[in-house]
């Protein structure tokens, strides 16, 4: 049988989406009551809950302690019933134990972590529902969880995974494109300054296409951006109508 | 941002796994006509006054054909006459799930423009989406998707009814059900064949028309000549259990009641079955993939000796064939017997038109004929025409669509005529096509990127390459070429070694990467000589002129320089681009007098003999090593030659030259591959010849034993040195038959890509590794071997697709293709049998 | 938060209005929190649930796949547990901090439930001793707030209510081999039979009264606690104590009877909401956590 065609001549991908547009991202803050912050966050088939704790005394071993600035301490894992195939078990994997470090750096880059020094924030994501583009959704949902929690941040922390096909860039990638054969690249970025917090890619690509591919990454980020900032906006509205303000 | 609302789609596969896929509705999927003032398109595909005159549709109308159409009748579909086609998405995803030839032919009608071919993606738009409903088998689905959007289309259309003239669209099916649901919904809809019988200018049209299974009936008697094809999933447990074979099916080209399949096995193990008489053959045509069950021990049988031609009448009886099967049932050798099986399940049709003649029926007026085919290996046809007078005495193509168990021949239906049979031009039309041979003239496109005439080189060429004017550089070429790749030179240092050259023509100067041009080469691949003709692989201006380094022009090269002892033991290697001056232009023959006349001195001669002498060392180097010395150029000269005889093959030796000419391109095809190998491990294309399984050596065997001569085929060096020592009294040419013979049991040497093999072995040169450097004019193997060599030594930078290793192999298995096909054609061309010659 | 710190003064006020039948949150001794219960809420499972009760919140995944039968029961298939004990709950079970935790629910779980009076196991058996359907039941604990094994419980019935196991064509071929073949139409598919399927009741011992759905704090004041399966025809099928500290034998019957009165009350009220669900089919807004 014939693979699948993630582009078709019309310019359409596999789900019908063009090859700049997101998929459908659908966002809610608050959504736990015992954590510090938490947030919800759906991409597309890609759903994510992010729960932060902190900042808080260091648990554990105090050698980690940082005297100029707070510890960040990540968590990835995934429901063993997100993926097609049922995972056995939900974190401590190799892919996990990676996923949790590109968190926590993507994280140390963006939390003004120098206001809380000799302190630690956990910051812990679940992949309830896995479609692609995990590592984007859990740092979209982080960042939510995070400014719920009332940690200061320099700027929003939006990711988006893009790939390459038919020399044309595709945003936002979904399960069946990247599993496709697609060469993908995760990018990390803060929008107002333009910074890139996380870039990841393990895919071969020759070397003329990257810029394109970052330039199509970082457009994609922005759009991601501005989702989450309306979500942000909108729960505080809500919040400030409920407490009167 | 999207507008859409998440539909989500289940498929389950393999093992129990839920897959969950999200499915986009769009509101911004336009129609795609003319006439339509309400969606903001940019450009519209179909037109506004879409007349075809039928008498059924006296109005304009967008047709829209269902899957099955598309499926069947994509040859009528292909002729300009029928144009504004909606093609919808549900249609184009099942034609490309069911038939990828068909999926390729519809896409280049869309991508015509003169046929007004638009795709709707129908699946993603709004109002056109469908879900399966419950009890709805997924076929059902699809139709009712048809329905749907057709529906949308006659009354998106009626909107603008007032200045279209009625413009409505058109539904093509020929599933009853489907018709007769649309017409409930009240489309307007007809039978494939009722809407273009209804055409009134191209009654012509009528002919190409595949026969669909209601006609099939009428042609045919009941009687069941075949037994039954058992469905696929039979095939496949059965494949799995070991009871059914899997392979290519291959005809005899000399007995239509013969063909063997060939099964490929775990690695090399591959073996033949062989499959006898027309039942057992049940319908297979050559190169179909099928499954075969084989026969117990004792019904094995030996192929026959006997050349058996499907010929004269139509037979619909099996009396005659009876006669012609036991011809073949020879009690053989019990040693001799193969392995003998029956055709059980075809599992892929590789149905292609085929060129050939028409035979017009007997009986005068009847429309039904049998069409012959040029290619014997392929079965007769038999087709409906009502122009079978005029197509007689043509050559003329006919597509399969079907061979019925009932049926003694398959049905088929008329493609197109290529002119009357004999003509020149028809018949090299014939042999191109059936060869698959792209020879077109250049387009327009394509021609655009060449270099504007006057041409000289800039100094910015000058800057960035080495001079090598001053060097006593010529060429050696047989007489009469005009597409000289290739110059040598050769001169003496101070330190008394030898400088050595070879400068090839610099084409990657003029084809850069990714243009039509370069496509055009890529997939030409290679230049055809046929029939006194030659089909260029890139346009003549640079194949004869810009890149034919001729002597006292300055030419653009890409070199590649030794320095060398005395004892031809290489010092030292460098490649660059260059440019050079040739300074004369010689044949064989006319260097050959230069060397052997003592009294000539000029510093051409004196280099032409620092050549030879350093050429001989090389020569003999290689065949201690066991290189083989088949490829008999010499001998294939002959029999190309009128007289076809013998006695010329001794006077006609090979000239020194020749061989001095093709040791320094061995030496450079060698040196390259190696520079791009260790610069490229992953990407370099490379060129092997693998080493032949004992079995192929069995007809050389056989032949040296009648004459009581051993012949050892452990390794290349044994065989060579064999063949070597074969020698009879009074039978001089017996040496040369052998290794005519030898080059029979050779595989063919193939282009692959290094990261996507491990085996690089060059088993007739026997060299570890090897590639195509030296003739980019007429190679396009060489054009990447250019490239990959020019950013090697920093003169060129790369570009993606010349990295990545699966087009590159993509590429490889085009070029090896077009490389087997265009051999073939030639041999063919020259009316020898086919013989795949050991390729240098 | 798995456990919280309770002062002195605390338990005092807790248990005194316990005593009285008035609960700090001013719930009665056998009165549930606020229960919030959705299916179908993870679109790449077979049948999913999502419950909250209280600050309670957990997410139960219901896969099926085709394995082996046991050797001993050949005709029957068979559910397997896991309960995952996220970091997201409380920090505490970050890394395999929550995996003891986890591995008491999951085990108790399969005695609850995988048993032929619960489930039809019979109809999980696609050809006997060959191939049955394993239906792999993941428990995820999002946050806890006490009564874990009621939410657990509540929210598995849901799931298996909800979970549809797409139907199977067996094909043999003449050597005797079977295969199976999937039903390609998405609407093929059985349903399981939930009625049977029990729910757990956590009575907890506060001072001398038998509380249900107890919150952490509560949990902090009890001696100790016990569980009890109960069908809707008021059956008990299963009870165990857990935690630490003891009870008298008098106690555990009492603590039986209110819990069988609780669990039979339970589960009118579950199906007829599971079914109200189900009978909007795909007109429903999904909410999920969006809600």
């Amino acid at each position: 049988m014939a693979g699948l065609e993630l582009l078709s001549d019309q310019g359409y991908r596999l789900d019908g989406r063009k090859a700049t547009e997101l998929r459908k991202v659908q966002a809610r803050m608050g959504v736990f009551a015992q954590a510090d912050g938490s947030a919800y966050l759906e991409q597309g088939n890609t759903k994510a809950l992010a729960v932060v704790y902190g900042p808080h005394e260091m648990r554990g071993s105090r050698s980690r302690t940082l005297h100029d600035r707070a510890v960040i301490n990540c968590q990835y894992s995934m429901a063993t019933f997100s993926t097609a195939e049922r995972k056995r078990r939900p974190h401590g994997d190799r892919k996990s134990t990676e996923m949790s470090l590109h968190l926590k750096q993507t994280f140390e880059a963006a939390v003004m972590t120098q206001l809380y020094p000799r302190s630690q924030i956990d910051i812990y994501v679940k992949i309830l529902q896995s479609d692609g583009g995990n590592y984007s959704v859990c740092v979209n949902a982080a960042t939510l969880a995070v400014i719920d929690a009332g940690i200061p941040m320099r700027d929003y922390v939006c990711a988006c995974t893009v790939g390459f096909v038919d020399e044309t860039p595709l945003a936002d990638l979904c399960y069946a494109e990247e599993s496709g054969g697609v060469s993908s690249l995760a990018l990390a970025l803060l929008p107002r300054g333009g910074q890139i917090a996380l870039l990841q890619m393990d895919a071969r690509l020759h070397q003329d296409h990257l810029e394109t591919l970052i330039e199509a990454a970082m457009t994609a980020c922005k759009g991601v951006s501005k989702v989450l900032d309306q979500v942000v906006r909108q729960h505080l509205e809500e919040v400030s109508m409920l407490t009167g303000e | 941002m999207l507008k859409s609302k998440t539909f989500v789609k289940k498929t389950r596969s393999g093992g129990v796994m839920k897959i969950v896929r999200e499915h986009y509705l769009r509101d911004d999927i336009w129609c795609g006509s003319e006439a339509c003032t309400e969606c903001k398109q940019e450009s519209t595909e179909l037109l506004k006054d879409a007349c075809i005159e039928s008498n059924l549709c006296s109005f304009p109308h967008y047709l829209v054909p269902d899957t099955n159409v598309v499926l069947h009748q994509i040859d009528v579909l292909e002729d300009p006459v029928i144009r504004n086609v909606i093609i919808l998405q549900t249609v184009l995803q099942e034609v490309r799930h069911r038939s990828a030839p068909v999926y390729k032919r519809l896409k280049d009608i869309i991508h015509e423009k003169e046929k007004h071919f638009y795709t709707f993606t129908n699946e993603h738009h709004r109002d056109t989406f469908i879900e399966r409903e419950p009890g709805e088998t997924a076929n059902d689905r699809n139709d009712r998707a048809i329905r749907v959007a057709a529906k949308w289309y006659s009354q998106h259309l009626k909107k603008f009814e007032a200045d279209t003239d009625g413009l409505c669209v058109v539904l093509l099916t020929n599933d009853q059900g489907n018709k007769q649901k649309a017409e409930e919904s009240g489309l307007l809809v007809y039978r494939f064949e009722e809407y273009i019988k209804s055409l009134i200018a191209n009654p012509e049209l009528v002919d190409r028309l595949a026969l669909s299974n209601n006609d099939k009936n009428e042609i045919t008697s009941s009687k069941v000549l075949f037994p039954e094809h058992l469905p696929l999933s039979r095939i496949q447990s059965g494949i799995k259990s070991g009871s059914f074979l899997q392979g290519t099916f291959r005809a005899s080209r000399d007995n239509y009641l013969e063909a063997t399949v060939f099964v490929q096995g775990e690695g090399e193990d591959s073996t033949e079955v062989l499959i006898q008489g027309l039942q057992n053959l049940n319908r297979a045509v050559h190169q179909d993939v099928v499954a075969v069950q084989l026969l117990p021990r004792n019904q094995w049988v030996a192929p026959s000796s006997v050349v058996l031609q499907d010929e004269g009448a139509a037979k619909d009886d099996a009396v005659e064939e009876g006669e012609e099967e036991k011809a073949l049932k020879i009690s053989a050798a019990e040693a001799a017997r193969k392995p003998t099986g029956k055709v059980v399940g075809v599992i892929k049709r590789n149905w292609r038109p085929f060129c050939g003649m028409l035979n017009i029926s007997q009986i005068k007026e009847s429309t039904r004929h049998l069409f012959t085919p040029a290619d014997r290996r392929i079965p007769r046809i038999r087709i409906e025409t009502r122009q079978a007078s005029t197509l007689a005495g043509q050559r003329i193509m006919v597509a399969i669509d079907g061979w019925p168990k009932s049926s003694r021949y398959p049905n088929g239906h008329f493609v197109r005529s290529l002119g009357g049979a004999g003509e020149k031009d028809t018949e090299q039309e014939v042999l191109l096509l059936e060869h698959d041979v792209p020879h077109q003239a250049f387009s327009q496109a394509v021609l655009s990127f060449l270099p504007k005439m006057p041409w000289a080189i800039t100094p910015e060429d000058m800057a960035k390459r080495e001079d090598l004017r001053h060097l006593t550089v010529c060429s050696v070429d047989p007489p009469g070429c005009t597409d000289i790749d290739d110059a040598l030179h050769c001169r003496e240092l101070e330190n008394g070694n030898l400088e050595v050259g070879v400068h090839i023509a610099d084409v990657t100067h003029f084809i850069r990467p990714g243009n039509a041009l370069d496509k055009e080469a890529a997939n030409r691949g290679t230049t055809v000589y046929l029939c006194g003709k030659r089909i260029d692989m890139v346009p003549e201006l640079l194949s004869s002129n810009l890149c034919s380094l001729r002597s006292n022009v300055e030419r653009l090269a890409f070199s590649c320089i030794w320095e060398m002892n005395q004892k031809a033991e290489i010092l030292k290697t460098r490649f660059t681009k260059s440019v050079i001056n040739s300074k004369a232009s010689l044949t064989y023959a006319e260097a050959q007098m230069r060397i052997d006349d003592v009294t000539k001195n000029d510093e051409t001669t004196k280099s032409l003999r620092g050549l030879n002498k350093l050429a001989k060392i090389l020569k003999r180097g290689r065949i201690e090593k066991g290189a083989l010395t088949l490829s008999s150029l010499e001998v294939r000269f002959h029999i190309d030659s009128e007289t076809h005889d013998p006695i010329d093959l001794q006077t006609k030796e090979l000239m020194e030259t020749n061989s001095m000419v093709e040791e320094f391109m061995l030496l450079a095809n060698i040196s390259v591959a190696q520079k791009i190998y260790d610069e490229f491990p992953e990407c370099a294309m490379l060129r092997k010849h693998p080493a032949p399984p004992p079995s192929n050596y069995d007809i050389l065997l056989k032949a040296a034993k009648s004459k009581d001569v051993e012949i050892h085929t452990d390794s290349a060096k044994a065989l060579a040195d064999s063949l070597d020592v074969a020698k009879v009294d009074g039978f001089p040419y017996f040496n040369t038959l052998l290794r005519i013979l030898a080059t029979r049991c050779m595989m063919q040497a193939v282009y692959f890509c290094s990261g996507m093999d491990s085996d690089f072995h060059h088993y007739g040169l026997a060299s570890p590794i090897y590639t195509h450097f030296t003739s980019p004019i007429r190679r396009s193997a060489d054009i990447i071997v250019h490239r990959l060599l020019a950013v090697a030594i920093g003169a060129d930078s790369t570009y993606p697709d010349l990295m990545d290793k699966h087009k590159q192999s993509a590429l490889s298995n085009n070029l090896n293709y077009r490389h087997k096909m265009s051999q073939y054609g030639q041999t063919q061309a020259v009316g020898s049998q086919q013989q795949p010659q050991l390729q240098t | 938060m798995a456990t919280v710190k309770v002062s002195e003064a605390e338990k005092v006020y807790i248990l005194h209005g316990i005593r009285d039948d008035l609960r700090v949150d001013g719930r009665g001794c056998e009165d549930y929190r606020h229960v919030e219960i959705e299916t179908d809420v993870v679109s790449n499972t077979d049948g999913s649930a999502k419950v909250t009760l209280g600050y309670t919140a957990v997410l139960v995944g219901i896969k099926a796949d085709i394995g082996k039968p046991k050797p001993m029961v050949p005709n029957e298939g068979y559910l397997e547990f896991f309960v995952d004990c996220s970091a997201n709950a409380t920090p505490e079970f970050e890394g395999r901090g929550g995996e003891e935790l986890g591995t008491e629910l999951s085990n108790t779980l399969y005695k609850v439930f995988n048993n032929k009076h619960s489930v039809d196991l019979k109809s999980l058996c696609i050809s006997a001793g060959e191939h049955c359907w394993v239906l792999y039941v993941d428990v995820l604990l999002l946050q806890c707030d006490g009564n874990l094994y009621d939410a657990i419980s509540i929210a598995i019935k849901a799931a298996l209510f909800n979970t549809k196991i797409p139907r199977v064509h067996i094909s043999a071929d003449e050597e005797g081999g079977k295969e199976i073949e999937l039903s390609d139409d998405p609407y093929d598919c059985m349903r399981l039979d939930v009625e049977n399927v029990p729910c757990i009741v956590t009575l907890c011992k506060v001072g001398h009264r038998h509380v249900v759905d107890v919150t952490l704090q509560e949990k902090a004041c009890s001696v100790a606690s016990l569980i009890i399966s109960v069908t809707h025809k008021g059956t008990i099928t299963c009870t165990r104590k857990v935690g630490g500290g003891s009870l008298d034998p008098e106690s555990i019957f009492e603590m039986t009877e209110a819990g069988k009165r609780v669990g039979k009350a339970l589960h009118a009220p579950l199906m007829a909401l599971l079914q109200q669900e189900e009978s909007l089919g795909k007109k429903r807004q999904k909410v999920g956590f969006l809600g």
